[in-house]
């Protein structure tokens, strides 16, 4: 088994073909494809019910596919033989029994493997429950339920992280201290898939990013050309003399619309060149300043017909 | 992808390969699962309690004057207590694959064997060894502390010695481990503790007992055959009296067994967690 280490390359760890997963009549997941590389993180961003919780389950076997397929380093998650160590998932936050403490609940894991109770401490201490790992889970906050799940996931030392929307319900300090975390992991190689329904929080740890609408692939991209090509940014321009500047703004790209008298947006240019306009024309300008798209506007945008179907088929639907 | 890009990204993870998925790992992972839940100690405190208290009550209440003899009627006082707990036992059994559903623990416990069967196993048994020798003990205790109460009636000095009295002590045993594996394999099937304890207590304990009442005959034909009713014969000192024979009835054990666990499998298997 020393051979393993060595001979692992650098290829997607996480396939997913075609899958495609319906519950009753409704679908979920829709004959979605992408892959997961290791060594960085990779977000996955999609609206309420778009299908990322599906995906996530499918990958570790809980939900069976309706159609295609989800594999993790090229093999089915229940071809194995230590599940655990390939890959650590945080499905739901408190996947655990009430009735049972964190410290239990996590060596009832760890027995099935035989991974020692040393571990288990480790864990503990690495996602500071110290204090409360003898307490019954009944009893956890919800931050303090993900800081358990995220303990769950790091069990097993994997080499695959599946979390979902691991962020809610931790406080400022746990967002932070999990982002590190997060992109410390992907840093030794470990391919790391979390997600989340807010673009905010995933561009400031995730690198690539899959976005979902309606179990549909959006984008597959990085989360740079992802801001950099949906977000869109915009010089805004007050001026008396608005109607006479827009006409000399013309060149290639570059569209001009008025939302009020007085007031343009120009887009596909920057506000360095309708400032030399203006001057080169003598017009006067009361304000003149570039407006930057969200990240959240991006995303909204790349999701609005996603969401928009949704609700045009819940409507026929009634 | 360019060259540079390709060196900037560390080689992948290996995982240690240290830790292997083992039967002996899970059975070893239901141990302590079982253990480390408040309601399994109160569960079995009770069953305790109610076999050997309500064995002693019977047994220490009868009075001189019945005319009552025999070893069957002896084992039959001793062991009220016994046969009726094992309502706790079957109610704990449920719960244990129930409980993981209603918390949502399932999804812990099955990503880390996702094989899923492996569990099913482990948890029966698990839960059938804890009962086995927790029943050995309480059915011979109870034994002995009801001959102790009836000595001197008619009804005491029965001896392990006598004719079917070890082997009937062995079947109440017998029976308390068949009811316990036969709840766990309900509770996967229904995954829901309300509906699985209903079930156990409707279909197994009581309709069987409600059906004679009925007053057509292929029912009372057919009611020695329920799953709750086969093991009956096993725990009598003479079996003859019996409406199934000694090894029709553990044959039916058996075939109930499978079949529940038949069930169980295949829909643990097929079914999304």
């Amino acid at each position: 088994m020393n051979g393993r280490r060595l001979s692992r390359s650098v290829s997607d760890m996480i396939e997913i073909e075609h899958l495609t997963k319906r519950y009753g009549k409704k679908t979920a997941v829709d004959d979605l494809t992408f892959n997961v590389k290791p060594g960085v993180v990779t977000g996955f961003l999609g609206p309420n019910g778009a299908g990322k919780s599906t995906t996530m389950r499918a990958i570790v076997g809980l939900d069976a596919p309706t159609g295609g397929l989800a594999r993790v380093n090229g093999k089915h998650y229940s071809e194995f033989r230590s599940p655990l160590t390939e890959v650590g998932a945080l499905l739901e936050a408190k996947s655990v029994h009430a009735g049972r403490s964190a410290y239990k609940h996590l060596l009832g894991l760890a027995r099935t493997h035989g991974i020692p109770k040393r571990r288990v401490t480790e864990v503990i201490d690495l996602v500071g429950l110290h204090e409360v790992a003898g307490k019954r889970v009944g009893g956890f906050s919800l931050g303090m339920g993900q800081r358990l799940g995220i303990a769950v996931a790091l069990l097993g030392d994997p080499a695959v992280l599946i979390l979902d929307e691991p962020v809610n319900g931790l406080d400022p300090d746990g967002v932070k201290w999990i982002r590190l975390l997060l992109k410390g992991l992907a840093a030794e190689g470990r391919t790391v898939f979390l997600s989340s329904h807010l673009m905010s929080e995933l561009a400031q740890t995730a690198e690539q990013l899959i976005v979902i609408g309606q179990g549909k692939l959006l984008a597959d991209t990085t989360v740079e050309d992802f801001v950099s090509g949906n977000g869109k940014s915009h010089v805004r321009v007050v001026s008396p003399d608005a109607a006479q500047l827009a006409e000399h703004l013309t060149g290639p790209g570059i569209s001009i619309s008025s939302p009020e008298k007085g007031v343009l947006e120009v887009t596909g240019t920057e506000a360095a060149v309708v400032g030399q306009a203006a001057a080169a024309h003598n017009l006067v300008l009361h304000e003149l300043h570039t407006v930057r798209g969200s990240l959240e506007d991006a995303f909204m945008q790349l999701t609005a017909d996603a969401v928009e179907y949704h609700q045009t088929t819940e409507g026929a639907n009634r | 992808m360019t060259a540079a890009a390709m060196t900037d990204r560390p080689a992948a993870f290996a995982p240690s390969g240290k830790y292997k998925l083992s039967a002996a790992g899970l059975l070893s992972s239901e141990w302590t699962k079982l253990w480390s839940l408040r309601s399994t100690w109160i569960v079995l405190l009770c069953a305790v309690v109610f076999s050997a208290g309500l064995g002693a009550l019977i047994s220490g209440s009868v009075p001189s004057d019945q005319g009552l003899s025999g070893a069957e009627t002896a084992l039959g006082f001793a062991m009220a207590g016994v046969s009726l707990s094992s309502v706790f036992v079957a109610v704990l059994g449920i719960l244990t694959i129930t409980g993981e559903y209603s918390t949502g623990s399932i999804r812990s416990t099955m990503s880390a064997a996702p094989k899923r069967l492996g569990v099913l196993f482990a948890k029966a048994a698990v839960f059938g060894a804890v009962v086995a020798v927790l029943f050995t003990v309480m059915v011979f205790a109870t034994f002995y502390l009801s001959q102790a109460l009836l000595d001197g009636t008619p009804l005491g000095g029965v001896s392990l010695g006598d004719d079917g009295v070890l082997r009937a002590l062995v079947g109440y045993i017998a029976m308390i481990v068949y009811l316990a594996l036969l709840a766990i394999a309900i509770g996967s099937i229904l995954r829901n503790s309300a509906g699985s304890i209903g079930f156990y207590i409707g279909v197994i304990m009581i309709l069987p007992q409600l059906a004679t009442l009925l007053p057509w005959n292929w029912v009372s034909d057919v009611t020695p055959y329920a799953p709750g009713n086969v093991p009956n014969s096993i725990a009598l000192v003479d079996p003859s009296s019996g409406t199934l024979g000694l090894g029709e009835s553990w044959l039916w054990m058996g075939i109930w067994l499978v079949v529940a666990y038949g069930l169980a499998g295949v829909l643990l298997k097929r079914r999304d967690v």
